[in-house]
């Protein structure tokens, strides 16, 4: 089991054309996933990697049956290109883009959210289901099947915690990168709650970070009553005050969104938050062996 | 990319929030005769990118032109908080009455702007807050329906104000989330909106903070972003593309995610300092990691370089090859240790291998620093 993405989901890719979206399209269908069509305007009628190229969501959609759709398309395009998808009755949405505006962010999270569909992102690593299949750009290789659900504001960062896990045997149910932006379309609270009620999945890890309050949102999920364990992992406990650490949603200010506050949090919530990245195998393991689940 | 207090004053003045009259001097002779053109007395204020000018000295009243070109050489040759002051806006000093703060800002969580009132202005919102918590209204705004006058209204109104004052007032807040929307900020305030003696409203203050990320829509400031960057590292590191944070340690860092490269220095900061931090984003290519390399060397007092790589949409096999050929160019003496892992990554290894970098093909990065550390000890 699983949330969001299986190996039956019927996945688009908008911006199949691009250098990004031709390499990455490929990646994807050699790991499992049902891409169905690409889309870029102007270039309908060509192939992909064997997948049929339309210029349009909706030519795509109609022809192909598509219900879920991966953007590898310049930050500028980002707002019209999900709003289309969004139009076309696509229900998930992963935005793997990086610096798109924070207006047009607040704007397409706001119709979304007006229209009932799920957007991952924007600088989303994706989504991927292990041995069935990924939409966006996480190296496959790094990553097993098995029961523990990853939530991530940073991709590299999970994709190491994951290569741990599954090192260890500790495979992963689903793994999802929420984007590392100062605003996102789908909080961790969300997708916990996902993870609460997929019968695959027995524990949840956090792979969080300085700035923003999306783990103190976590630790109030957890204390409203998450009935599975959660492990966490904070970045940047060294990160000095005031400064911007590449993600636009990684700083502290005023004291706020510190490693330490949201550590605390966490720790407060009942969660256990691990010192180091390597540390969240060791915690997985405890937390998942009196319940003979490995 | 924040704006200085000329450019931001400049912005909503050109959008019709009126202001003193100012203007931007770089000498005290420059100064002395701009204030004569708008008359003393004057207030003399440092431009630099930093909060709390006036406890620093930055902000000083000049009643006469001598008393101008004086103040002006004193905060001239000043720094505020480490800033140099390169210039400052020389303003008409006004009769303040009363003082507001106005701004708009975002809620990152929700991803709704967020308008902000005060009718205690003149001190930072910070403070307000702390320490009367009932002065401070906020309101969260609908992007899609926007805000109207009559939203501006009603908070206004709840402040406490009445009549042409609250008719103004909401007038300008009003504005203000205008410009916010427009010019794609992620912060505007202005502390304080000052009633005057003779009853006008002026901005004494404004803040602005753009949005990098919407710059190529915003020539006017995209252009000037890489000169407000002081530090000469980092500029380098806007120019060619990465995010890099100069630190006071000696082990480089070099990480193609933000979040890896955080942990990164947090696992690093146990045994030794970082001397930064650099992130590449999703852009690797030969060349990329050729310039970062020569920026990374840059740095005095290096003893080691940790290099930590995944390839999901980036090519690391690529990048390698830029790492290598700067190093054959450019031999260097300390250790270079590199993780890299994730799409063609035995390609990857065998050409830094080839090229003299230590790689560790442990997953965990815990275990890289381990082996640098093993290395840094033979060495001595």
């Amino acid at each position: 089991m699983s949330i969001l993405l299986t190996r039956e989901t019927r996945v688009l890719v908008q911006g199949i054309t691009g250098r990004v979206g031709r390499a990455q399209t490929k990646w994807m269908l050699e790991y499992g996933t049902n891409i169905v069509a690409g889309v870029t305007p102007g270039r309908g009628g060509e192939e992909v990697e064997g997948i049929p190229v339309y210029d349009s969501v909706a030519e795509a959609a109609l022809a192909r049956g598509a219900e879920a759709s991966v953007l590898f398309v310049p930050p500028a395009a980002v707002k019209d290109a999900a709003r289309e998808a969004i139009e076309c009755g696509i229900g998930l949405i992963v935005i793997v883009t990086e610096h798109v505006p924070v207006h047009d962010v607040m704007e397409l999270k706001a119709y979304a959210i007006n229209q009932g569909v799920r957007l991952l992102g924007p600088t989303s690593p994706g989504i991927i289901t292990p041995g069935q299949a990924k939409m966006g750009i996480m190296p496959g290789n790094m990553f097993h099947p098995g029961r523990v659900g990853v939530i991530s504001r940073s991709g590299t960062l999970a994709y190491e915690i994951c290569a741990d896990l599954t090192a260890a045997g500790l495979g992963q149910s689903t793994v999802v990168g929420i984007g590392a932006d100062p605003v996102v379309f789908t909080g961790m609270p969300e997708l916990m709650e996902l993870f609460d009620k997929d019968p695959g999945t027995d524990l949840v890890v956090i792979i969080g970070e300085v700035g923003g309050t999306q783990e103190e949102k976590v630790a109030q999920f957890i204390a409203r009553g998450m009935a599975k364990p959660v492990v966490a992992y904070i970045a940047g406990l060294s990160v000095p005050e005031g400064r911007r650490m590449g993600h636009a949603g990684a700083i502290i200010q005023g004291g706020m969104g510190t490693a330490q506050s949201k550590i605390s949090a966490l720790r407060q919530a009942g969660a256990e938050v691990a010192e180091c990245p390597l540390e969240v195998v060791e915690l997985v393991r405890r937390r998942l062996v009196p319940r003979g689940t490995i | 990319m924040r704006l200085y207090e000329f450019e931001a004053s400049d912005l909503i003045r050109r959008e019709g929030i009126p202001t003193p009259d100012y203007v931007v001097a770089a000498n005290p002779q420059e100064a002395r005769q701009k204030a004569k053109e708008i008359g003393v007395p004057v207030v003399i204020k440092a431009q630099v990118l930093s909060n709390g000018r006036g406890l620093a000295g930055g902000i000083r009243a000049a009643e006469s032109l001598d008393e101008v070109e004086e103040t002006a050489d004193l905060i001239l040759n000043s720094s505020i908080r480490g800033l140099p002051v390169q210039r400052i806006i020389v303003a008409k000093k006004v009769e303040v009455a009363k003082e507001f703060y106005l701004g708009v800002t975002f809620d990152g969580y929700s991803g709704a702007p967020v308008v902000i009132f005060s009718p205690a202005g003149g001190v930072s919102i910070e403070e307000i807050a702390r320490a009367h918590p009932e002065l401070v209204l906020s309101r969260e705004v609908s992007i899609t329906t926007g805000f109207l006058l009559s939203d501006a209204e009603q908070i206004i109104r709840e402040a406490g104000l009445d009549g042409e004052e609250l008719v103004t007032v909401a007038g300008i807040l009003h504005t203000l989330y205008h410009i916010f929307r427009r010019y794609d900020a992620l912060l505007i305030e202005i502390n304080p909106l000052a009633q005057t003696l003779q009853g006008t409203y002026l901005s004494l203050d404004a803040k602005v903070e753009i949005d990098d990320s919407s710059l190529y829509r915003h020539p006017e400031f995209q252009a000037r972003l890489a000169d407000r960057i002081a530090n000469p590292l980092e500029r380098k590191g806007y120019q060619i593309g990465v995010t890099y944070v100069d630190l006071d340690g000696e082990i480089g860092i070099i990480a193609s995610g933000a979040g890896l490269g955080m942990a990164t220095m947090d696992i690093v900061s146990r045994k030794f300092r970082p001397a930064n931090f650099l992130e590449t984003g999703g852009a690797i290519s030969a060349d990329l990691l050729y310039r970062v390399m020569e920026l990374v060397l840059q740095k005095k007092g290096l003893k080691a370089v940790f290099i930590n790589l995944y390839g999901g949409i980036n090519p690391i096999h690529e990048g390698a090859r830029g790492i290598v050929r700067y190093l054959q160019e450019h031999p260097t003496s300390i250790p270079i240790v590199a993780k890299a892992l994730g799409n063609r990554q035995e390609e990857t290894w065998q050409i830094l291998r080839e090229g003299g970098v230590k790689v560790v093909t442990e997953v965990a990065t815990e275990k890289g620093i381990e082996q640098l550390a093993r290395l840094l000890e033979e060495e001595k």
